[in-house]
């Protein structure tokens, strides 16, 4: 009530206490904001709710009862799902592309942003251009073509030739967002360690590598995301059923295998629930990390 | 330093692009070892498929119109959130939350919602009452696109908020302060302040939108509907697989990948070039 202070007498008045202050209170209340807002919280998150309390579901009950809670909680469609559609393994194949990729462009990132940021070399400009015109190329575009060299190269239909065309594909943006780091880093850092005796190598690892780990964090969620989540070039490339990865089991399954599908809810529960865990954990960290090409674009 | 990264970029990025404008002059199933030389004709076959010139329509339509949707969408969305509001920070976590999720499990998830005996769209209808409509959200070809549109702005909405709330939240305070001073109203301070301010993020943002929708199109569509009914969800990509696996003519999907490379540089750079001259020349 301090604000009243200053207000004239007749707002004190006992008969109507605070009322002024009620209705700027509800002036300043966006109503309008909060029922948008609303729905599109309804709209993002229901369907994951409706999805959950799907798998739960019996076969019968989940054609009748559509909206509300299961009459029972039927657990055996989890287990079910996770044996019919081989989910641990589909789980292995899946970090085995996704650590793979990121084993592969992590360092190939930072060495080359490094080289391209600090580093002397003949055409360093040219190259650089030549590395940065894969952002403007569209990966699907490609898909067929790609699939025509694997075959010639003898990679087609194995992990190594997976992993390897991840990598390719994420690396003009990872270098763009690496050099636009160390570019950031002021060469005196560098040269301090050079003259206490540092080898140039050494310097990289111990000086400039730490200051750019904001960088390699964003590129760590930027590339494992998109590669956690890619369907089109696994559909492509990999034919054998044991090297599947998530996206391309979980197609494969639901559209032609089973029509259960209080099992198929659970199937796709199974899925995304690691995903929603680690994004809740680390959501500024997503955030940021899936949104920091366009602002640095 | 940079020779690992240019050689695998140069092996599995820039060669197949090569490969692929090669392998499109021959006719070639993809497994035999004989190429017959086929000249251009591939790319005349192609331009005269009826249903390749259906399915370019349809991502014209797709990519056009989900940028459109999802740019006013999440600038509005955007500016709704853009001030102090109570759980600013749990409606963005929400917002955003589609994003991460691989479209794969976005667009089988939402061929459920749409599903007609069990699905929550229908339910939604009946309980508003308009339970007679029973709309074939992905059987009925004048609509399935708009269906498959709706799951891909459903999915990317989010992003394009967060991108336009930080691109607002960056606005210098004292352009709208001069502006309160001047007595401008609301829609003219947004027109005259806000819109030129943001404007790169917008021209970046709808590049992102336009590339992404062309191409990145095809788990959605192959997922929710596999082109059908009657191709009327049929996208470039989607027809392109079909014709290198289902039918084994590698070279023909090989002419129509160039075509659609080609098509999709050419709309990125007039857009950019559009918008950056935009910026150049206020107003």
């Amino acid at each position: 009530m301090s604000a009243g202070a200053s207000a004239p007498p007749r707002d004190l008045t006992p008969a109507q206490p605070g009322r002024r202050g009620i209705r700027r209170r509800l002036a300043a209340f966006p109503a309008g904001t909060y029922v948008t807002m609303g729905i599109l919280v309804l709209l993002t998150i229901y369907p994951m709710v409706w999805m959950i309390l799907g798998s739960f579901k019996s076969l019968g009950e989940f054609y009748t009862n559509i909206w509300g809670l299961p009459h029972g909680w039927h657990w055996s469609n989890f287990t079910q799902a996770w044996d019919q559609v081989q989910l641990g393994q589909k789980f292995v194949n899946s970090i085995i592309a996704t650590l793979g990729t990121l084993i592969l462009t992590l360092p190939l990132c930072s060495m080359a942003g490094y080289a391209f940021a600090k580093v002397e070399f003949p055409l360093r400009r040219y190259i650089y251009y030549f590395v940065l015109a894969g952002i403007m190329i569209p990966f699907g575009v490609t898909a067929i073509p790609v699939l025509t060299t694997e075959i010639s190269l003898g990679l087609f239909d194995s992990r190594l030739g997976l992993i390897l065309v991840y990598a390719a594909q994420n690396l003009p943006f990872g270098i763009f967002l690496m050099y636009s780091f160390f570019q950031s880093i002021p060469n005196e850092l560098e040269e301090a360690g050079l003259i206490d005796g540092c080898s140039r190598f050494k310097a990289f690892v111990r000086i400039v590598l730490p200051l750019a780990k904001p960088g390699l964090a964003t590129l760590l969620i930027f590339t494992g995301t998109s590669v956690w989540n890619e369907y089109l070039m696994a559909s492509v490339l990999i034919h054998q059923p044991n090297l599947e990865t998530l996206p391309l089991g979980l197609v494969n399954f639901t559209t032609a295998h089973s029509t259960n599908y209080p099992e198929l809810f659970a199937a796709l529960s199974i899925v995304t629930t690691p995903v929603v865990l680690v994004y809740l954990v680390a959501q500024r960290q997503f955030i940021s990390g899936l949104t920091a090409g366009a602002l640095k674009g | 330093m940079v020779a690992p990264a240019v050689l695998l970029y140069a092996v599995f990025v820039i060669y197949p692009l090569f490969r692929g404008a090669f392998v499109s002059l021959y006719q070639w199933d993809g497994l035999s070892p004989t190429m017959t030389w086929f000249g251009l004709r591939n790319y005349k076959y192609a331009l005269e498929d009826p249903v390749f010139r259906l399915s370019l329509r349809n991502t014209f339509q797709y990519a056009i119109g989900v940028t459109i949707i999802k740019n006013l969408l999440g600038l509005g969305l955007a500016v709704l959130l853009n001030r102090k509001l109570r759980g600013r920070a749990f409606f963005r976590t929400a917002g955003f939350l589609p994003v991460i999720f691989s479209f794969v499990v976005v667009g089988v998830l939402w061929s459920w919602i749409f599903n007609p005996t069990f699905g929550l769209a229908d339910k939604v209808l009946q309980s508003v009452g308009l339970g007679s409509l029973q709309p074939g959200w992905l059987s009925d070809p004048h609509l399935a696109l708009w269906s498959v549109m709706w799951v891909d702005v459903w999915k990317w909405t989010g992003f394009h908020m967060v991108l336009y709330l930080a691109a607002l939240q960056s606005v210098p305070r004292e352009l709208y302060e001069a502006a309160a001073i001047d007595g401008a109203g609301r829609w003219q301070t947004f027109r005259r302040i806000t819109i030129p301010s943001i404007r790169p993020v917008i021209a970046f943002s709808t590049l992102l939108a336009l590339t992404g929708a062309f191409v990145a199109n095809y788990d959605v569509v192959y997922v929710m509907t596999g082109g059908g009914p009657l191709n009327s969800t049929q996208v470039a990509l989607t027809y392109i697989v079909s014709k290198a696996f289902n039918s084994q003519q590698v070279g023909l999907a090989n002419a129509m990948s160039i075509i659609l490379f080609i098509g999709v540089a050419i709309i990125g750079a007039v857009q950019l070039a559009v918008m950056t001259r935009g910026r150049e020349q206020p107003r």
